[in-house]
């Protein structure tokens, strides 16, 4: 075997400038595919993370049905219990209970429907970042008289800024129509349309009171350490919470538009990899079957001299194999390093800035993530790609007759 | 009582080869000889006589339309072509005109390229190689390539793979047709001693006297007959 391995390594560069092309088509082509993955990878965290950041954080509670019916009466049963249930799990990095309901937020110029979100102003930020997405003003306290905080966009149509007040129109749970007036304490800015143009936060007990929901929450929102943990803190926490009329959702339940936009990008990506292969199996098959019929000479003397077909396969496809590593090699190198690069440095997509906005990024730098599965599979698949590819070469070579062959000039 | 007669170790009867292309050429009509093991033997003729259709049939690289060929006791024409290259590695030994050493591996390694292909322990083939390169006077070549060897150099390593192995038989088809007088005797009277002191059994093709003057025996082929 080692004979064949002297044999495979030195015949493939017997050529040396076609292999060094050869071997820096697979090469770019891979780096080409580990970047594009972790661009993707890093784009897509990004994404969730944004999400989940901005408002709906890892996991949702709800009284049962509220996600298909949020009715304001489906309140959370027993909060407290719930609260506890939380904090017994490991890797939760904070929960925020909330008062959820729909109003009409009217202005002395202009009114808007509106959400309304009723947060404690300590907890939520231990799950949102609304807190630093403040551009006028200041963050919710307790202690204010009825305080509100609203998006950038929600202040522009309704013609209000800093302290000026907004008056609030909702049905009540009990049925009745409530109104209530709030003065604005900041206005924010998080990158998300839906929160900046239709969101109004109070405090807790103010959207308690205008909603006629004394002590109750509409939902409590959990952010996790990792979202590699959404699937095991759910299961965890339904079994703890199991005997409560309550659903227990992960984030891609809440938002199935930002699974359904991964998948697509997922599939587009797949297809700019299947064009990536296309190329450089043309390249290996080129470099493959002309260092075949260069060889046809050589393949008849050792069949001559009893080489099986089976065993002139093996030889060609090995000289792909190595041609491959080498290749796989420098591409793997080159591809972390600029991926790498890019992970600690950043890439700028400023320019695409509305259109990030609008899926949710509140940023428009992404940062590419290099994983191990990237690396591994990016690696195996173009190694697998070049070997299939040695195949139709070797099979040439492998029914060659030896006479014939040998004839060959 | 009779006493039994040795069985040959090649044994040919009433072989036919005709090519069909556009025209049908006979290649070979009706040839039958035999040879005894230890045989140091010559096919000859001028050229288009058959001697390189023979050479391939003997050597399991192409099949005959009729007649038997029987070497070792294996009767070519009866075994499967899949077959025959595990008979070419197992029993023949194959010395070209044009050298045919290949250029990527040293001379060592182009002499265990046949013993690897049987499957033979890597101490024992860098043994027996080194012993024939030493045997030959070319051990101080072992580590060059074939590039950087002289034809006679080339076609001296060529014996030695032919030989390694210590096959039936070898088929040299030519051997001398590309080297001068001084290397082609020098050639020969290799392959003299190999045949004396290994007992390897030799089938030449060739058109070169200094050939036919060594053989000790002949088959005189003309137009695809034995004379």
């Amino acid at each position: 075997m080692r004979l064949f391995l002297a044999m495979a390594w030195r015949n493939v560069w017997r050529h040396r400038r076609r292999s060094v092309l050869t071997v820096m088509t697979i090469a770019l082509g891979l780096a080409f595919n580990i970047f594009m993955r972790a661009l993707g990878d890093g784009f897509h965290e990004q994404m969730v993370d944004n999400s989940v950041r901005a408002h709906i954080g890892h996991i949702q509670i709800h009284r049962a049905g509220y996600h298909d019916d949020p009715a304001i009466t489906k309140t959370l049963p027993q909060p407290d219990r719930i609260r506890s249930a939380i904090e017994s799990l490991p890797g939760v990095r904070g929960a925020s209970f909330r008062v959820l309901g729909d109003g009409l937020a009217s202005s002395a110029e202009n009114s808007a429907g509106v959400s309304v979100v009723g947060v404690d102003p300590d907890e939520e930020p231990t799950v949102t970042t609304i807190h630093r997405a403040v551009i006028r003003g200041r963050y919710l306290e307790r202690g204010q008289h009825k305080p509100c905080l609203i998006g950038e966009r929600l202040a522009k149509t309704l013609q209000v800024d800093v302290g000026d007040s907004l008056v609030l129109l909702a049905q009540a749970a009990d049925g009745s129509m409530a109104g209530e007036k709030y003065r604005v304490e900041g206005v924010f800015r998080s990158g998300a349309p839906e929160l900046d143009r239709g969101v109004v936060y109070l405090v807790a007990e103010d959207a308690q009171e205008l909603f006629v929901l004394p002590g109750r929450f509409s939902e409590a929102v959990i952010l996790l350490d990792s979202s590699r943990a959404v699937d095991e803190t759910a299961r965890r926490l339904e079994a703890e919470l199991a005997g409560l009329e309550v659903e227990v959702l992960p984030w891609y339940v809440v938002e199935p538009y930002i699974q359904q936009f991964i998948e697509l990008d997922d599939a587009f990506f797949y297809v700019i990899v299947l064009i990536l292969f296309i190329v450089i199996s043309v390249g290996i098959l080129n470099t493959i079957l002309m260092s075949v019929f260069e060889r046809v000479r050589e393949f008849g003397v050792m069949m001559s001299l009893g080489m099986k077909p089976r065993q002139v396969v093996r030889l060609v496809v090995l000289e792909a194999f190595l041609l491959g590593v080498v290749g796989v090699v420098f591409g793997g190198l080159l591809g972390s390093a600029f991926t790498l690069y890019y992970e600690a440095a950043g890439m700028d997509f400023g320019a695409w800035a509305e259109g990030a906005a609008a899926l949710g990024l509140t940023t428009t730098i992404t940062y590419p993530k290099l994983t191990a599965a990237n690396l591994f599979w990016s690696n195996t698949s173009v190694l697998l790609v070049v070997v299939l590819v040695a195949f139709y070469p070797a099979w040439h070579a492998a029914r060659l007759e030896p006479v014939e062959a040998m004839r060959h000039v | 009582m009779s006493e039994k007669r040795p069985a040959a170790l090649v044994e040919v009867r009433g072989v036919s080869k005709t090519y069909r292309d556009h025209v049908a050429v006979h290649a070979l009509r009706d040839v039958s000889f035999s040879l005894a093991k230890g045989e140091f033997a010559a096919v000859v003729g001028p050229s288009g006589s058959g001697k390189t259709t023979l050479l391939n049939l003997v050597g399991a690289l192409d099949v005959s339309d009729s007649g038997l060929i029987r070497i070792a006791g294996h009767e070519l024409t009866a075994t499967p072509r899949e077959e025959l290259a595990d008979f070419r590695l197992r029993h023949l030994g194959f010395v070209f005109q044009a050298y045919n050493l290949f250029p990527v591996l040293t001379v060592l390694e182009n002499l265990e390229f046949v013993a690897v292909l049987q499957g033979m322990a890597a101490a024992e083939r860098r043994r027996r190689a080194r012993e024939l390169l030493a045997a030959v006077g070319l051990a101080g070549l072992a580590e060059k390539r074939p590039p950087e060897l002289s034809g006679g150099e080339q076609q001296r390593v060529a014996v030695l793979r032919a030989i390694m192995t210590e096959p039936d038989l070898v088929l040299a088809d030519e051997p001398t047709a590309n080297l001068d007088s001084e290397n082609a005797g020098i050639l020969l009277d290799m392959m003299e001693r190999m045949n004396r002191e290994k007992g390897i059994t030799f089938l030449f093709s060739t058109h070169d006297p200094r050939v036919m003057e060594r053989a000790r025996k002949l088959i005189r082929l003309r137009d695809g007959r034995i004379e």
